[in-house]
């Protein structure tokens, strides 16, 4: 499903700033119907390493895939659904807006589309406030709508760069519930988060991120071995320590 | 051709959302209102007055658009990362430009067709108030022509609003640039002018007469689409030279947005 191998990636410096190497030989493979988490620092590469997948960003080196597709052609994001960290909407318009232009988008049928519309607003409960604008929605509501729109088209694969981020222990229930019932049908998670809690329930293969290095990658039976109350914690606080946070 | 449709009627809601749109069409409306009026102190100029305030106010609203909303919409959404929303989608970032250019252009289309109806409205207050005989030499011809060819230049604006927001990471910057733009673009011409007549006793340097070449060839000629005055004089534009700027704007914003193209694929959204 998602195929990255020895990815770099450099920002070069402006107006005298040092360039910075954000992600080195990076490589990752998530199978299909996998909910796989990234955890790391601050800092630590997450967000570039999804950024590149989404074409948002050019590696500096490596090649990365998505369904088999080269993340530089626009097709490889076809089945693809996208939230990111500190979603950015157009806050003079309405969630079902948002909603309408990804129907055209992606040319839904007119009964297909209120019947997902309606679906998809009650599932992340924004039902009753669809039609206002997003300028009057809290940040959690906000990052409701932007769920919404990852999950509207029903895509194959679904990006979530931390998720919980901003939402209350009601919210942060329901988008993983979300996310476990989207996998259960079939399709592929990728999500990046710092609750170290909620990537330990929920994920098949989860991978530590630091100083732009994948350096461990583990499954929840092998985290078994690990001591202590959160097993996930122990090791990255272990593996994080060890290398030193950037 | 689906996105370019899909991120333009976004780009055209989201820009009739702005509360500022309505400020600048009702101050527009205001300001013909009173062109109405302060006419009549203008005895057998009434028309030509009416019609220089209102085509100014034309051309002034219709500003607003490149100047204000497409900055705010353009270099915003890629300083607030809006952007990721839609080039996570399967949208190119050649669609994604193009499509907010045309977002623009059917605003300022609409801005500038609700503030024609307000020349037609002057016009038409001004016959009323003061009769018949002050608008015998209106052209509706020359101000239709007059208001194309405003339309043409904001097109241009929009375009360079578009081109100096993919370049730059800020979007004071950007509207810095366009403001640049369209002041050289409006007076480039009688620079190159001034520097092509002799005048004794003045001696110009040859780096000075080498930035106005460059500036010559490397921005538009917005002056030459402000034919306001010919219009409100009722006199005749030539249709061969409303052809002319049209071809002219066409390939012009054409070059600009395939420049924006370029560069933006080539900028890490970060």
């Amino acid at each position: 499903m998602i195929q990255a191998e020895h990815l770099s990636k450099k920002y070069t410096g402006h107006l005298g700033r040092k360039p910075t190497l954000a992600l080195s030989d990076v490589s990752l493979h998530v199978k299909e119907k996998e909910i796989f988490g990234i955890v790391g620092p601050n800092g630590a590469g997450k967000s570039t390493l999804l950024k590149i997948l989404l074409g948002l960003v050019k590696a500096s080196s490596g090649i990365a895939s998505l369904n088999g597709v080269s993340v530089s052609e626009i097709r490889s994001r076809q089945q693809l659904g996208y939230l990111p960290e500190n979603p950015c909407l157009y806050d003079s318009l309405s969630v079902v807006d948002h909603l309408n232009f990804i129907a055209r988008l992606y040319q839904l049928p007119k009964d297909l589309l209120s019947k997902r519309m309606d679906d998809v607003l009650t599932r992340v409960g924004l039902d009753d406030v669809a039609h206002r604008s997003l300028r009057t929605y809290s940040k959690g509501m906000v990052q409701r709508a932007a769920l919404a729109c990852a999950l509207f088209t029903e895509p194959d694969l679904l990006i979530l760069d931390e998720p919980m981020s901003g939402l209350d222990p009601l919210g942060r229930k329901m988008v993983l519930d979300i996310i476990r019932e989207y996998n259960s049908r079939g399709n592929t998670v990728l999500f990046c988060s710092h609750v170290l809690n909620d990537v330990e329930r929920i994920c098949d293969r989860i991978a530590i991120m630091n100083k732009g290095k994948l350096v461990v990658t583990v499954t929840p039976q092998q985290l078994q071995q690990e001591e202590g109350d959160s097993p996930l914690e122990s090791l990255f606080m272990r593996t994080v320590l060890e290398e030193g946070s950037a | 051709m689906r996105a370019v449709f899909s991120v333009a009627l976004l780009s055209f809601k989201e820009g009739l959302r702005q509360r500022v749109l309505y400020g600048v069409v009702l101050a527009a409306l205001l300001m013909m209102s009173g062109a109405v009026l302060v006419s009549g102190f203008f005895l057998r100029d009434i028309s030509k007055v009416i019609l220089d305030f209102s085509l100014a106010t034309v051309t002034l609203g219709g500003l607003t658009i490149p100047l204000f909303l497409a900055i705010h919409m353009l270099a915003r959404d890629i300083e607030r990362r809006t952007v990721f929303s839609l080039l996570s989608r399967p949208i190119s970032r050649g669609q994604y430009l193009f499509g907010k250019f045309n977002g623009l252009l059917l605003l300022t289309g609409l801005v500038m067709l609700f503030l024609s109806i307000g020349v037609y409205l002057s016009l038409e207050c001004g016959e009323f108030l003061f009769g018949e005989r002050f608008f015998v030499t209106v052209s509706w011809n020359s101000i239709f022509a007059a208001l194309f060819l405003s339309f043409l230049s904001v097109m241009i604006l929009n375009a360079l609003a578009v081109f100096w927001s993919t370049l730059t990471t800020s979007s004071f910057l950007a509207t810095l640039l366009t403001v640049f733009s369209y002041v050289i673009g409006h007076f480039v011409d009688d620079v190159v002018r001034f520097l092509q007549v002799n005048t004794t006793g003045v001696e110009i340097s040859s780096s000075i007469k080498q930035v106005v070449e460059i500036a010559k060839y490397s921005f538009p000629n917005l002056a030459a689409f402000d034919v306001k005055s010919v219009a409100a004089h009722g006199m005749v534009i030539p249709l061969a030279d409303v052809v002319f700027l049209t071809f002219y704007a066409g390939i012009y914003c054409s070059l600009l947005l395939t420049l924006a193209t370029i560069f933006f694929r080539r900028r890490d959204l970060a």
